[in-house]
């Protein structure tokens, strides 16, 4: 039992998103509604309360109050005596992602992860609370923006989600209760048929995201971008990484993305060092991309040392 | 001279625009510099700054974790070097905590510089469910605050702005919370509640003092307290109170202080009230004993700030009911109300007269009865306050 794999739907979003709403659709849906038994983890106390008497399948209630309760043991306590077979959470959009992550038995395993977003606050949460939205929104495989006015600008919604998360499906749900899916191209700043990808400073993070997700599409092109190095004696021979430190709200929660660059001149690269490159992509497997996915790896073709940006950073905008 | 007035309150609160209010109607003619550390909603309309003659400053770092209590301090320091303000209105980060703020602020106050109000703007809707799942920076921003100012409270329910109250007070049990819509405010009534308000008990005690010097139903008129100290009327010489208490002049024989201590506190042994009306000994007649003594050493006040709208019936019923004396013996009772339907009501009422008018609005519903022997728990049922 205890090596079984718990399925775990994961239902994010921020207070008075429409998370609960959503869940009872899902939980009242009889393509999910398959007999097993299910556990909700509560980790949010909204304004619309979960209605189980409109659910037909069988399932128990576990509220979490606070992030320092949330922990593998209560989870599995709960779940034993619920013999439940499978797990929906409503995460507290206040909290960070990985607190949840972190403290999943270790046979549950995250399934799918689905967010509402109300669109009428989206803009100020975003801006105010960059780390706690952006941390779910990089992570869901579908976005719905409910309340969204007749004219809502999908656009502008289109592009704060493809900031920081390539693939996942976006939907808009009208005041009306109609719902509409986004269709619209994800658009890159740069040209993907150019015989050189020029990549400015301001779309790293844009790149990183997107060949991550499809690395296929940049092998065999050529690219120009500045990097700053990371030179370890881990990496194997004659490769460094050339990567940025990422901001997605301050210096706090910089982190630094990159990708592995092969070249065979590394004594000329100074670590920490920022370096304009130009360089021929490969899409392989890599001792760096550690889940054993293919990813871009850059072949160096020429290197031109520069002295340090004013701002070192770049962004997820 | 600069006094800092701190908005705080979650995003979306409205803080925004109850400062527009203030820099419109109670700031105009001041030299005002305003700090912006949050993306807003309604984005700073520059215009009506610029016309209004504040200055602007934008410190765009308002997340929850950044910790800029450092550069906050940099930044307000330059402020009062570069303008000299009369005064600075600083708008936090709605996710960051009043308390960080409030620190940093007191940092650079000197001679020059004081703090003014910490106001926490907070949507009446909304805060229970705010408290409960956001925690930290929430609670500290409720608790931290002088003055809380509720937001569309004219889109809820009496009882759902009672609860609202009612979970603010947990986290904080002295502010002055305004609960009255803004659009029945204005600017100087908001700045007053923001000063911490009149103290409408203080107030009715203080002409409670008044009104017994001159009213004291003994006959004598009395210019002022120390006056009727010493010259009681009830032909008896008193020095201070102990001596009144083992000499009454009421020609009955007291035993012990405590044995006076039980009945009402006058210092008068009571077999019980009526007796004491009849044959209190000194020759006058009075009303009820109490007119002997100071005011605030025998009465009690009893207030209470509400948002509950009234009707003019419900309040006469309620002024009538205090005629009796399951109350307690009420000397005097004083309010300002919303009424049902929008508007105000004003009503002052002393035993057996009462006056209900229509009048301006307040931050808040105030009542307070002043009297002796106050039934509280019967009052609170009866204005319905409970």
């Amino acid at each position: 039992m205890a090596n079984k794999t718990i399925p775990v739907y994961l239902f994010t979003g921020f207070l008075d998103g429409g998370k609960t709403t959503f869940l009872q659709n899902v939980l009242q849906d009889t393509r999910f509604q398959n007999g097993d038994r299910t556990l909700i983890v509560q980790c949010e106390e909204g304004e619309v309360e979960l209605d189980t008497a409109k659910i037909k399948g069988k399932l128990s209630v576990l509220s979490i109050g606070s992030p320092e309760t949330l922990t593998a043991d209560r989870l599995q306590e709960a779940f034993d005596k619920a013999r439940a077979e499978r797990v929906c959470v409503e995460y507290n959009g206040m909290w960070p992602i990985g607190d949840l992550i972190q403290n999943l038995p270790r046979n549950w395993q995250i399934y799918q992860v689905m967010m509402n977003v109300d669109a009428t606050t989206f803009d100020v949460y975003l801006n105010n609370m960059r780390p706690q939205m952006l941390d779910k929104l990089s992570l869901t495989e579908m976005v719905g923006f409910n309340r969204c006015p007749k004219d809502v600008d999908k656009q502008a919604f289109h592009d704060a989600v493809r900031a920081v998360n390539r693939r996942c499906d976006i939907l808009f749900e009208y005041e009306d209760g109609n719902i509409d899916y986004d269709d619209l191209p994800n658009e890159l700043p740069w040209d993907m048929e150019a015989d050189l990808l020029q990549i400015e400073d301001a779309d790293f993070g844009m790149l990183y995201l997107d060949a991550m997700d499809r690395p296929e599409t940049y092998d065999g092109k050529t690219i120009e971008l500045l990097v700053q190095a990371a030179v370890s004696k881990k990496l194997p021979p004659n490769t460094f990484i050339g990567g940025r430190f990422c901001m997605t709200c301050c210096e706090e929660d910089a982190s630094y993305i990159g990708f592995p660059c092969e070249y065979p001149m590394l004594e000329a690269i100074p670590h920490r060092g920022f370096v304009r490159l130009t360089a021929k992509v490969r899409c392989d497997r890599h001792f760096v991309y550690q889940d054993g996915n293919p990813g871009i790896i850059l072949q160096v073709q020429s290197v031109e040392m520069v002295p340090t940006p004013d701002d070192i950073y770049v962004y997820y905008r | 001279m600069t006094v800092i007035d701190i908005f705080s309150g979650f995003l979306g609160a409205g803080k925004t625009t109850l400062i527009k209010k203030l820099i419109k109607e109670a700031y105009a003619g001041q030299k005002l510099v305003l700090i912006e550390n949050e993306f807003g909603e309604i984005g700073i309309d520059g215009g009506f700054m610029q016309e209004a003659g504040v200055q602007v400053n934008e410190l765009n770092s308002g997340c929850i974790c950044c910790s800029l209590v450092g550069d906050f301090r940099e930044a307000l320091r330059q402020v009062l070097d570069t303008y000299a303000p009369e005064r600075i209105l600083i708008e936090p980060s709605g996710v960051g905590k009043l308390s960080d703020i409030v620190k940093a602020v007191k940092a650079v106050c000197d001679e020059q510089v004081t703090l003014g109000a910490f106001v926490t703007v907070a949507d009446a809707g909304k805060c229970r469910m705010y408290m409960k799942n956001f925690g930290e920076f929430y609670n500290d921003q409720v608790e931290n605050a002088s003055t809380i100012v509720l937001s569309r409270t004219q889109n809820l329910s009496d009882d759902k702005i009672a609860a609202a109250v009612a979970q603010l007070r947990e986290h904080n049990a002295t502010a002055t919370i305004v609960t009255t819509p803004w659009d029945e405010l204005s600017g100087a009534q908001l700045t007053e509640a923001m000063a911490g308000g009149t103290q409408m008990a203080a107030a009715l005690l203080e002409e409670a003092h008044h009104h017994h010097d001159h009213e004291c139903g003994c006959g004598h008129h009395h210019d002022h307290e120390h006056h009727h100290d010493h010259e009681c009327g009830c032909g008896h010489h008193h020095d201070h109170e102990h001596h009144h208490d083992h000499e009454c002049g009421c020609g009955h024989h007291h035993d012990h202080e405590h044995h006076h201590d039980h009945e009402c506190g006058c210092g008068h042994h009571h077999d019980h009230e009526h007796h004491h009306d009849h044959e209190c000994g000194c020759g006058h007649h009075h009303e009820h004993e109490h007119h002997h003594h100071h005011a605030d050493e025998v009465f009690t006040s009893w207030g209470r700030e509400t948002a509950r709208r009234y009707t003019e019936q419900e309040l006469r019923d309620m002024l009538t009911a205090l005629d009796g004396d399951e109350y307690g013996s009420v000397l005097r009772a004083k309010g300002i109300l919303p009424a049902v339907g929008g508007g105000w009501w004003h009503f002052d009422y002393v035993p057996f007269e009462q006056e209900i008018r229509t009048g301006t609005a307040d931050y808040t519903g105030r009542l307070c009865v002043i009297g002796a022997n106050l039934d509280e728990a019967a009052l609170a049922t009866l204005f319905m306050v409970d």
